[in-house]
């Protein structure tokens, strides 16, 4: 079966005023700086593969909660930051919700919820969000929905649960080519280097051995990750997009430095690392 | 009971097509029936139980209502956090079904001893909680199951019991006499029940439904006894006498409570149920005993 996606070009993705990826930057920092939260590591790498996610969808129909829209679930539901900023920059939800991020009474934690309007399924635990993606791809089948996709973000510390490769054995013995995997390849886990924790390089053979169509490409490129989802629903099995990111990427202080899955931006950490990001916007 | 739930679950399926069966590889000449007639609807994982319970949670959010089979042990302990999180939290209408309970598997040794199911499952507030007494209930079961719409587990028994013949969740089989009650669910219902064909005087109380409980009706049911005693084959204070004592002293229910049950895990060899109701004094004879004992 062909899937039918309607993917927009990057240029359109770009042109439609949502999703600067700098601009979503800046509105992570002033999440994680107003609430003293943490994992600003992963939030600031995975940013453009959530730009290339919800680009590969049909928005309204996910603000619409429409039955037939793609389903967009961030596996690795420490990105919540991220997750909330780019839904605001693409109009999903209301600025004025992402502003209470991580305070009392907000419905916005620290993990992703679907408390959230547009949030298909909580996560946090890690190894669960792509098992419900696969889930879904298996029900849009089921419901001969043939124009939308389920996407999973996992992070490259987080294929190391077992559940992962459940759900990735499934989707390829199944042939869901409605399925796709993006893995925040930023090379961090939780306290070091994920090659140092538990080497699973090479990662594109390893996913071409579960059966799985595979794209390596530059995480921090919206028209690269654009273009592999695309390449890969023209296929006739699930893909892997395994994106290249910097944790921390745009912050200089907190790229690839562990600590800062775990630490808050004080006063000079926060007018630094605007500073940084808007001096990108310039360069750019 | 296996076979009136599956029954009806397949029947269900021809007029909800909302209805999606998944199992983890398991129920042999029972499930194959799924993929012939609905194979859009039918997926067998695979060995696989954390992915069940993920996928039936896809299958939910898409508006699907998924009956998740495979054996209770796999259903529930592989997977406590997939429950906790992607069932629980999200308050999906998905069914578990777990076969076998307590020592149905007898001789295939302790990790497929069932008796410490769903007293895990009573830590997750959002799980009802079935143990189908009869093939009455069983029957019954998958109609209320569809109507609540809420999440579920079922550990259904080996069984194909005719006795107490009611879809009620809680029956009540009164004695001669209100001197002592005996309370159990699933096969130890037949214990009881075996034990009040040798003494009359004996009431049994069969449950079918562990959670929610009927707590008022229940309370005022238990209250005229001298002494209970819950029979069951789980662990006791994360099982139904652990409930009770909760619900009497919530009601200011003054009863003596006692528990037949197993206290631990065990690496003995035993052909049948029978064998470990022995052992742990929950047949007819351990009963009676612990009856004339207390």
């Amino acid at each position: 079966m062909t899937i039918q996606t309607k993917l927009p070009t990057a240029a359109a993705v770009r042109s439609s005023g949502f999703a600067d990826p700098i601009a979503i930057r800046l509105t992570i920092l002033d999440m994680l700086y107003r609430a003293k939260a943490s994992h600003l590591g992963s939030s600031m790498s995975v940013v453009e593969m959530l730009v290339a996610m919800y680009g590969s969808t049909q928005v309204e129909k996910i603000r619409d909660r429409a039955p037939d829209r793609s389903r967009v679930i961030v596996s690795k539901g420490h990105c919540a930051a991220a997750t909330y900023a780019t839904m605001a920059h693409f109009g999903i939800i209301p600025m004025s919700l992402v502003d209470t991020y991580h305070t009392d009474h907000s419905l916005l934690a620290g993990h992703v919820s679907h408390a959230v309007h547009g949030v298909e399924h909580s996560t946090g635990a890690l190894g669960h969000g792509i098992n419900v993606a696969v889930g879904c791809a298996v029900g849009l089948r089921s419901r001969n929905v043939n124009d939308a996709l389920a996407l999973a973000l996992v992070g490259d510390g987080e294929i190391q649960e077992g559940s992962v490769w459940e759900a990735l054995m499934l989707a390829s013995h199944l042939r869901l080519n409605n399925f796709i995997a993006l893995v925040d390849n930023n090379r961090i886990s939780s306290i070091t280097d994920t090659d140092k924790v538990l080497d699973q390089r090479p990662l594109a053979q390893r996913f071409a051995g579960f059966g799985l169509g595979v794209r390596e490409v530059d995480g921090h490129d919206v028209t690269a990750i654009l273009s592999a989802i695309r390449g890969l629903t023209a296929g006739d099995r699930p893909g892997v997009v395994i994106c290249s990111t910097i944790k921390g990427k745009g912050v200089p202080f907190a790229e690839n430095q562990p600590i800062w899955h775990y630490r808050s931006l004080n006063d000079q950490l926060y007018a630094e690392a605007k500073a940084a990001v808007a001096a990108a916007a310039r360069r750019a | 009971m296996r076979g009136q739930i599956i029954d009806a679950i397949f029947e269900r399926m021809a007029s909800n097509p909302d209805v999606f069966f998944l199992t983890a590889d398991m129920g042999i000449n029972l499930v194959e029936k799924f993929a012939e007639t609905y194979p859009t609807r039918f997926l067998n994982v695979g060995i696989a139980e954390q992915n069940l319970v993920g996928v039936s949670a896809g299958l939910a959010n898409l508006g699907f209502r998924p009956f998740a089979y495979t054996i209770s042990n796999f259903a529930v302990h592989r997977c406590f956090e997939q429950i906790r999180n992607d069932i629980g939290i999200h308050d999906y209408p998905i069914v578990l079904l777990g076969t076998s309970t307590g020592y149905d598997n007898a001789p295939l040794g302790p990790t497929h001893h069932i008796i410490d199911d769903w007293g895990a499952l009573k830590a997750i507030p959002e799980i009802d909680i079935y143990c189908p007494s009869s093939v009455s209930y069983a029957g019954f079961l998958v109609d209320h199951l569809l109507s609540t719409g809420r999440p579920a587990y079922v550990r259904i028994p080996k069984g194909a019991y005719q006795t107490p013949a009611s879809t009620d969740h809680f029956v009540m089989l009164p004695g001669r006499g209100q001197d002592t009650l005996l309370v159990s669910y699933g096969t130890c219902a037949q214990d009881c029940l075996a034990a009040q064909a040798r003494d009359p005087a004996l009431a049994v109380l069969v449950v079918n439904r562990l959670r929610p409980l009927d707590e008022e009706k229940l309370a005022e049911a238990l209250r005229p006894y001298h002494r209970i005693i819950v029979v069951e084959d789980h662990f006791p204070s994360a099982g139904l006498y652990g409930s009770l004592c909760e619900l009497l002293v919530r009601h200011s229910v003054g009863t003596r409570m006692h528990s037949l049950a197993p206290h631990d895990y065990t690496l003995d060899v035993g052909t049948s149920n029978g064998y470990f109701h022995r052992k742990y004094g929950l047949d007819g004879d351990g009963i009676l005993a612990a009856v004339a004992a207390h």
